[in-house]
């Protein structure tokens, strides 16, 4: 049985913005290849891994989770410091004093700049920096500093992988490896057993930028089905119920809303009740902001569910998610990949 | 220096709760010092004999606490609300790590998450009470089993070596002079000194006036971490101080004057022994200087700093090359002690 935190915390921890998710997508081709029939690299550097039911004509399901995670890139040089633009959405409030590490081989220390107090007018102190008036701070000189890093070179959040309390567990891009480690840990659980359709697990790339991997992905991949695992908003102090109505703990999140296809969602949650797995209803009322949005309209259309995991901070380094609701999630979609139940099915 | 000030630096002390950094530099000392103590505000003050007895006599001083937050209140929901313990801009606490109570419990300073912010709102910096750390707990009874109203918040940060002969670590403010000042204490002195490693002086200072006036010594040498903001989107003058162009010989900050004559004496050492060293561009801050200078009838002080990017964060970075030279610099002030032949 796979150890859930020691291979989130192996997945997490590599560097993998949108655009440069070569190292994790190698290592989740690893990961895949032993609980799938085939595992590779497709042309758009995804990583695919297809379990074969061996029936002729069989359906298949194609389950996405995303594999790059937020970053920055380089855009410039200026004295001994780097110039630099997100990838994907970042509050810039979470940067003053951030460690990165920077993508250069062997990688780069950085620290986000703050000017201290004592340069700052009481009405400044009170104001967030704006991110363009943020700087990588690599301690280099100005000679060095190009040559080290030149513009173009990615950077991630530096933070540490750590457990919070009884169940939690924090650190970054658990949006979307999170996912990613339930998917595996619910083919585990299929290993051995005759299945009737064939699984396809896709660890997209540029879901952060565009969803673009998922967009192509779906497309080479053809499946009948498609079901999006991708974080959802958990409740904080300063995010309630004006934000969210999802709490970490209680269950991964089955969404009602345009991007879901109803009898997809009602199955997921009669397998749930089956199977006794704690689940949450959540609304996303427009788009959905996953790869569910681009698989549903890939083709002549596909039918899609999003099934969500509880996540605190995102986008922050300090991503907080629960390790028994990545562990009910792959219960449920192993629930799903074995029965998935076809719409004629379903009532 | 290195290794020194690197498990320095990683032991947890903030104002009023310096206990295990005070026991760490207490057991690095005590073979090499005739006495030592711990007085009643928490100052480790401690006497070496050196060749000979100083004519005019000297203390060096650093401080060992740290900034960090206190716990105020569990909330219903389990999260810890805290306030800050000294100077920290709460724009550099989101997002960041703590250690909570003795038992060092693992948290998070929360914010939701950018989605559901508007673009308004991301222009503002929560304030501090309305921050709060996420240990993770079920609720405010499941909290209340590991964490209690008072307990002490350290940053969790570790040290880093990178760039150009630089350091990150939590707290390089001051454990720098509290590194000095005990490989100072472990070598052989040509004169007798006094060293005191100096509880709360992030809150004003507050070890410094009884260890002074305890001691009284006709000279008082301040070993300190001091801002730097040598970033570019400020014109040089408005820099503070540079990391990496030599330790800061103290002339004024907000608090104090420093004694002309000693500052001359540091600046002429300097230069005959190839240090590299620089002013503060502007007046801002303090040292445990402002207590010692107008205690009793007045002692005569000095300060010799050493430049810390993103000071009070749990990321402060500074120059190994600083550190050392700032080492030097008072190994060669203290001789100078030694050497003086009247009272000044």
């Amino acid at each position: 049985m796979t150890n859930t935190r020691s291979l989130l915390e192996t997945l997490s921890s590599l560097a993998g913005p949108s655009g440069f998710e070569a190292e994790v997508v190698r290592t989740a081709v690893e990961l895949l290849k032993p609980l799938t029939d085939e595992a590779y690299v497709d042309v758009f550097g995804n990583a695919v891994g297809i379990l074969r039911c061996g029936k002729p004509d069989a359906k298949r399901i194609l389950f996405s989770a995303h594999l790059d995670e937020i970053g920055f890139i380089v855009t410039g040089a200026e004295e001994g410091f780097l110039r630099f633009a997100p990838i994907g959405s970042i509050d810039p409030r979470m940067l003053p004093g951030r460690e990165l590490t920077i993508m250069t081989d062997p990688p780069t220390f950085g620290i986000i700049t703050c000017l201290p107090p004592h340069v700052l007018s009481a009405e400044e102190m009170d104001r967030s920096f704006p991110m363009e008036d943020l700087r990588i701070d690599p301690g280099l000189s100005k000679e060095d500093v190009s040559k080290t890093i030149p513009v173009g070179t990615p950077a991630v959040y530096r933070a540490g992988f750590f457990s919070m309390g009884k169940d939690a567990v924090c650190g970054k891009a658990m949006d979307d490896r999170a996912c990613f480690v339930a998917a595996l840990l619910a083919l585990e659980k299929l290993k051995g057993k005759a299945q009737e359709q064939d699984i396809v697990v896709l660890g997209s790339t540029r879901e952060e930028i565009d969803h673009g991997g998922a967009t192509v992905g779906t497309f080479s991949l053809d499946p009948d089905l498609c079901v999006a695992i991708d974080v959802t908003h958990a409740e904080t102090p300063d995010g309630g119920p004006k934000h969210t109505d999802c709490v970490l703990g209680a269950g991964p999140a089955v969404a009602f809303g345009p991007n879901h296809t109803p009898w997809v969602r009602d199955r997921l949650f009669s397998l749930a009740r089956q199977k006794e797995i704690p689940t949450q209803r959540i609304v996303m009322e427009g788009k959905s902001y996953t790869d569910g949005w681009e698989m549903q309209i890939s083709r002549e259309g596909i039918p899609t569910c999003v099934v969500s995991l509880p996540t605190r901070y995102m986008h922050t380094p300090m991503e907080t998610i629960s390790v028994q609701d990545i562990e009910s999630l792959a219960d449920l979609l192993a629930a799903f990949m074995e029965a998935p139940g076809w719409e004629g099915d379903c009532r | 220096m290195k290794e020194l000030l690197r498990e320095l630096c990683q032991v947890p002390g903030i104002s009023g709760f310096e206990e295990e950094i005070r026991a760490c530099i207490a057991e690095k000392i005590r073979p090499h010092v005739q006495d030592m103590k711990v007085d009643a505000v928490g100052n480790l003050i401690a006497w070496k004999a050196g060749r000979r007895k100083a004519k005019n006599e000297l203390l060096i001083t650093a401080h060992m606490d740290e900034v960090g937050f206190i716990v105020k209140r569990v909330d219903d929901k389990g999260y810890i609300r805290f306030a800050p313990i000294g100077g920290i801009d709460r724009r550099t606490v989101i997002g960041k790590k703590v250690l909570v109570g003795k038992a060092r419990i693992p948290g998070a300073i929360g914010l939701r998450a950018y989605h559901l912010v508007s673009a308004k709102e991301e222009k503002i910096v929560p304030d501090m009470a309305d921050l709060y750390i996420d240990i993770g707990a079920t609720g405010k009874e499941d909290a209340q089993k590991l964490v209690q109203i008072g307990d002490e918040i350290v940053f969790d940060s570790d040290w880093v070596e990178f760039g150009n002969h630089r350091i990150k670590a939590k707290a390089l403010d001051d454990r720098i002079g509290c590194a000095a000042m005990i490989r100072l204490i472990q070598s052989e002195l040509p004169v007798d000194c006094t060293f005191v490693f100096s509880a709360q002086e992030e809150v004003g200072a507050r070890g410094a006036f009884g260890a002074a006036f305890a001691i009284r010594p006709h000279i008082a040498l301040v070993l300190e971490g001091t801002t730097a903001a040598d970033l570019p989107e400020l014109k040089e003058h408005r820099q503070v101080t540079r990391v990496g162009a030599g330790p800061v010989l103290g002339l004024m900050d907000r608090q104090t004057l420093y004694d002309r004559e000693l500052f001359e004496r540091l600046r002429a050492l300097a230069e005959k022994h190839g240090i590299p060293w620089q002013t503060k561009r502007t007046i801002a801050g303090g040292t445990d200087a402002s207590a010692i200078q107008t205690t009793a009838s007045g002692v005569r002080v000095a300060s010799i700093s050493v430049p810390v990017r993103y000071i009070h964060t749990p990321s402060s970075t500074a120059s190994l090359n600083d550190c050392e030279q700032l080492y030097v610099l008072a190994e060669r002030f203290i001789e100078t002690i030694a050497n003086e032949k009247e009272d000044l």
